[in-house]
């Protein structure tokens, strides 16, 4: 398993893509994925996260991960527990995500065959993770300055008036040649987006199946990402969200880590 | 004596009272409750060897359990394992068993428990507290190879800062194989030995307990530990008592006995990250160890001396493969030619991965390389995942060299097979 560049709530932020309207105000490309960045998603949150593997076959996976963040300001802390498949239970993995530009993320990993935290690097976005048809930077905090954004058209899509931004990343041997993501305009949610392997082909599309408004924060809690030249589908659950409950500070440390939940 | 047994008394009246205190000044966390929970596995594994005819060296069958239950600030852990081997009797034992008391900014686990130290891997430098199990060297998985031993830790958090103070009650020893077994270390005495294990054991008491702590952090810089442990050395040391025929001046007779010495050992560990690699490092200093010497004047032939146990370490990945290295050296302080071991001994690991099929298939290299004796352990394997929780394994074991840790073995070379579900 790997479980480096996991950037889990940032699930939400990636799925929770709010935009400045574009009705009333002309807004760039950039302003409105700035927009989406600065979104707020509470102080804290905890949750459990059910990922559905789908070969072509119709062949089912399962991986089930309970998920714990803070924002401390300056960084963002996360703490993710293993829950199933089995040999994967009670690894853990904790993240911290800093807000100064070009800061690596510093992370760890309990593995409880070995009974220790072991630190790891974060120079991995684009593997997958746990297998699934998300990246690690697809479920990450990718900054809106390293992609130029192009704000292309509105159009509706599953009766909501969306934009339609393509962000091309600045840097050359990305994973993806672009992206193109639909935008609900006044909910600020990335409904769907299109991903673009390095020779321009469609490589898979992200879909929201749904979402709701939880403490006053947009929350997708049920998406799918579909791999088109794999025909392999990941759906993604998140259930039981709790949101500004007040995280003990406690939860982000090697004691926790250890300990399990 | 009268001292001792004053310091026994006293030890055992204020320890109770201590605890009650730690105990009755703590404000209890909010760990969540867990029901009785089951986990484990079953696995079967065979295992043949690739000279001497192909002859089955391993077939064990293996059940291992994990019971555990949390209930607000106490929680408990066992862990039985059944081994089955083919013609034998089950080995059935409690790999942990053990409870924990949950606290504001302390941990305790009280009872058998696999106790792991160190930012080494596959080495065993500041890692000390739980023996080895090397009744088959170091090829089980390290869960396996490290025995719990019956012990009282206590955990002080102070943010990612930690305190950790053991008490080992009972020394256990490293657990060795059997006379019989091919894994029985090579010996080289000039005539056959006689063993007299009569001072091998160490009385379980008081006095004889092992005592351990750390200081260990976790920092955006780097995490590190420090570590300092009043021990026993798990190995025996093997004291020589030879008999020389006065007339010819030949040996005659030689007996070996083994015995275990104190160490106090002072240690750390860090790793921290550098882009895309991640340095780690580990060393620890021995005082007290014993080798084995040919100086005739020594006592049983045996000599004390202090030694250095460190490693260099570095974890990479390229084109996706994730890759490890580290060296090794063991060095002996004030050292003397007529000493059996080399001043200076280096050993280097190695360590290939990649995954494949959405991290189902993965192939693995792991070798140790020791550097003196011009030996090695290559450990290929691949291990796919054909349902979740269900994995295959199947690899080999290679032996190079005719002599050192690694060459000794190079008449068991084995290819193997695991198949293990999880639940």
């Amino acid at each position: 398993m790997k479980f480096r560049k996991i950037i889990l709530s940032l699930i939400i932020a990636l799925l929770s893509y709010p935009l400045a309207t574009f009705a009333q105000v002309e807004i760039s490309g950039f302003d409105i994925i700035q927009n989406v960045y600065n979104r707020p998603t509470g102080d804290d949150q905890k949750g459990k996260l059910t990922m559905t593997l789908i070969n072509s076959r119709g062949d089912q996976r399962i991986r089930e991960i309970k998920q714990y963040l803070k924002d401390f300001g300056y960084v963002e802390k996360k703490i993710m527990f293993f829950i199933s498949p089995a040999d994967v239970r009670n690894t853990s993995f904790m993240n911290w995500s800093y807000d100064e530009e070009g800061r690596d993320d510093d992370q760890w990993i309990y593995l409880p065959a070995l009974k220790r935290v072991k630190r790891i690097s974060s120079d991995s976005k684009s593997d997958y993770f746990m297998g699934s048809d998300f990246t690690y930077d697809d479920l990450g905090d990718r900054h809106p300055l390293e992609d130029k954004h192009i704000l292309l058209r509105q159009e509706k899509l599953d009766d909501e008036d969306c934009y339609v931004v393509e962000s091309i990343p600045k840097e050359e041997d990305y994973m993806y040649s672009r992206t193109v993501t639909w935008i609900i305009k006044d909910k600020w949610i990335g409904l769907k987006k299109e991903f673009y392997d390095e020779d321009g082909e469609h490589l898979k599309t992200l879909s929201v199946q749904n979402y709701k408004k939880i403490e006053d924060y947009w929350i997708i809690t049920n998406s799918q990402m579909y791999n088109v030249q794999k025909e392999h589908t990941t759906n993604m659950i998140l259930e039981n969200l709790e949101i500004d409950t007040g995280l003990s500070d406690t939860w982000f440390t090697e004691r926790m880590m250890k300990r399990g939940i | 004596m009268v001292g001792k047994d004053h310091m026994k008394k006293m030890f055992l009246k204020i320890f109770p009272i201590l605890l009650l205190l730690i105990l009755s000044i703590s404000i209890p966390s909010t760990a969540s409750d867990r029901d009785l929970f089951f986990s484990g596995y079953v696995r079967t594994y065979n295992g043949a060897l690739l000279k001497e005819s192909g002859e089955y060296t391993l077939i064990r069958n293996t059940f291992n359990l994990n019971i555990e239950q949390r209930k607000g600030n106490v929680s408990f852990k066992v862990n039985p394992y059944i081994y089955q081997y083919s013609g034998k009797d089950l080995d059935i034992g409690l790999r942990q068993a053990y409870m924990d008391i949950f606290f504001r900014t302390i941990d305790l686990r009280v009872g058998k428990q696999q106790i792991i130290w160190g930012k080494a891997e596959g080495v065993f430098i500041t890692d000390i507290i739980s023996p080895k199990d090397m009744t088959e060297f170091l090829l089980p998985d390290f869960e396996e190879i490290r025995m719990g031993v019956n012990a009282v830790k206590a955990d002080y958090y102070l943010g990612n800062h930690t305190f950790e103070l053991v008490w080992l009650p009972v020394f256990t020893p490293t657990l060795m194989p059997s006379d019989s077994s091919i894994w029985q270390p090579q010996m080289n005495f000039a005539i056959p030995p006689q063993f007299d294990y009569s001072q091998k054991k160490v009385k379980k008491s008081l006095e004889n307990s092992e005592v351990f702590f750390k200081y260990s952090a976790i920092t955006s810089a780097a995490d590190f530990e420090l570590m300092a442990g009043y021990a026993w050395d798990d190995d025996p040391t093997m004291h020589v008592e030879k008999t020389i025929d006065p007339e010819t001046h030949e040996l005659t007779n030689l007996t070996v006995i083994p015995k275990h010495h104190r160490l106090t050992i002072t240690g750390g560990s860090f790793s921290t990250t550098l882009g895309p690699l991640v340095l780690r490092s580990e060393g620890a200093y021995y005082a007290g160890k014993y080798f084995n010497t040919a100086d005739s004047e020594a006592s049983q032939g045996v000599v004390k001396k202090n030694y250095l146990h460190y490693l260099l370490g570095l974890d990479y990945t390229i084109w996706d493969i994730n890759m490890s290295a580290q060296f090794i050296q063991q060095t002996i302080l004030d050292y003397d030619e007529s000493i059996d071991s080399d001043q200076y001994e280096n050993t280097i690991t190695y360590l290939m991965r990649k995954d494949f099929l959405r991290e189902t298939l993965t192939l693995e290299l792991f070798s140790y390389f020791g550097i003196n004796n011009d030996d090695a352990l290559l450990r290929p394997k691949i291990y796919y995942d054909i349902y979740d929780g269900f994995e295959l394994t199947t690899g080999v074991n290679l032996f190079t060299g005719n002599k050192g840790r690694f060459g000794q073995y190079d008449n068991n070379d084995m290819v193997y097979m695991k198949l293990k579900y999880s639940f």
